[in-house]
């Protein structure tokens, strides 16, 4: 059973801060639950009151933005994200992602917002949206503040966001000309064993710039420097030169790995081979689509 | 005395009024205060899919959703499929295929089929899986579930 907790639900921020002070900071945001219930259950995290955010307004849906990039509310769930249109025009490989997380009722309940607070090492959109370069709307007492999703995951279950602060919005640029974005995962139980997320920009038939991020296997997405700067320079449209391909699966092999119920750490970082390659080849087709 | 807050909600169509505490579940609800015991609470996890219930047609996992989240809103478990004493044709159709054995995971791929039929009525082969991905069965093997939803939607068309 969940420990006893008492229940706020604040129609406003000035309402939620109000009840966070009430509860003596003892207290967590609350949206689908699907994490925070969770580890309450198993006795993992406790606390005296729930701040129920779904009656904010403000924290809700998805809308575009003046340059046409997504602003996705802190509780849009990942089902809104799978079926929302302008997700959909703007970055398809999120809305694809998000049909993809957990199960349906994860979906059904699970927020975006939360699946970021909770910072799961496997979570499939922070993995993504570290390709794409998102930036975190975050609100506390003293008004709002912009993060880079890179300053803000720091750790396993460790994000830079004050207890008392609530993340209202995930802003995702539009892609640019000439630019695509790509996600590949493998799941053998909930959540992804391993997960690849490409960005790629191309001009003149060649690859100018790209970015890889592997998640699942460390403690917070990866950045794989040496992937993306094998990549740049690479043909693009008469496919993907192999010693580009090679030059960056050879930095991929050296991420740091466990062995654990996912598989040993050779065969993750063969599965993440595995996937950049799919990730290139995806993110590369929407590239050129966009150029 | 802890917290508890008065909760009202139609289940499979009748208005329902509990007080309940914050942290009780809708399982928790429905099983022991409402004696709607057809929804099981297995995994606790949200990975079995046995306490799958529709909150506003949409499926929830029961045992990690909070009852005071359904307050003013429509829940729908197993027990409302059959009409008097008619099974739904989803019920039906599992039947005919042989659909299940222990039964364990009925209620709950009952639950998912009927949210994905309202939304979709003519799904794919491969939406019917998609839908019941998360729905664990350990006996039947998915084909003859599978087989009943596909039969359930071809016979209301």
């Amino acid at each position: 059973m969940i420990p006893r907790f008492a229940h706020a639900r604040p129609g406003s921020f000035d309402e939620a801060f109000a009840a966070f002070d009430a509860a003596g900071g003892d207290a967590a945001w609350y949206a689908g639950g699907t994490e925070l219930l969770q580890v309450m259950k198993m006795g993992l995290a406790r606390f005296g009151t729930l701040i129920d955010l779904k009656g904010i307004a403000g924290l809700a849906g998805i809308a575009g933005d003046d340059a046409g990039g997504l602003v996705i509310g802190g509780t849009a769930t990942h089902r809104e994200i799978e079926r929302s249109p302008v997700v959909h025009a703007v970055a398809p490989a999120l809305a694809a992602l998000a049909a993809q997380v957990a199960n349906p009722r994860v979906r059904n309940q699970g927020t975006l917002g939360g699946n970021l607070c909770f910072a799961e090492p496997h979570s499939d959109p922070a993995t993504f949206l570290l390709a794409a370069g998102a930036r975190l709307d975050l609100r506390g007492r003293s008004g709002r503040r912009e993060v880079a999703i890179d300053e803000f995951l720091v750790g396993p279950f460790a994000t830079t966001r004050a207890a008392d602060e609530i993340l209202a919005a995930v802003l995702v640029p539009a892609a640019a000309p000439g630019e695509g974005r790509a996600y590949e995962k493998i799941v053998f139980r909930e959540r992804p064993a391993v997960s690849v997320a490409v960005r790629v920009r191309v001009a003149d038939g060649a690859i100018v710039e790209a970015r890889v991020v592997v998640g699942s296997m460390t403690d917070v997405p990866a950045v794989v420097a040496g992937a993306g700067a094998a990549l740049a320079g690479s043909s693009a449209d008469g496919g993907i030169a192999e010693d580009s391909l090679t030059a960056a699966a050879e930095a991929l092999a050296r991420l740091p790995a466990e062995d654990d119920l996912d598989g040993s750490a050779d065969y993750k970082r063969h599965l993440a081979g595995v996937l950049f390659r799919r990730a290139v080849r995806a993110a590369v087709s929407e590239a050129l689509a966009r150029a | 005395m802890p917290e508890t807050v008065e909760l009202g909600f139609a289940v499979n169509g009748r208005p329902a009024t509990v007080r309940v505490e914050p942290r009780e579940t809708i399982a928790d609800v429905l099983r022991e205060r409402l004696g709607l015991t057809g929804l099981k609470v297995s995994c606790d996890a949200q990975v079995c899919g046995a306490c799958t219930v529709l909150v506003d047609g949409l499926a929830v996992s029961g045992c990690t959703y909070l009852a005071i989240d359904a307050d003013g809103r429509t829940v729908a478990t197993v027990e409302g499929l059959a009409t008097d004493d008619r099974l739904s044709p989803l019920q039906q159709a599992f039947i005919d295929e042989a659909a299940f054995q222990c039964g364990f995971c009925t209620p709950g791929m009952l639950m998912a089929a009927t949210a994905l039929l309202a939304e979709n009525p003519t799904p794919t082969r491969d939406e019917v899986v998609a839908a019941i991905d998360g729905n664990l069965c350990r006996c039947t093997g998915y084909v003859p579930i599978v087989e009943a939803i596909l039969r359930a939607a071809k016979a209301a068309r």
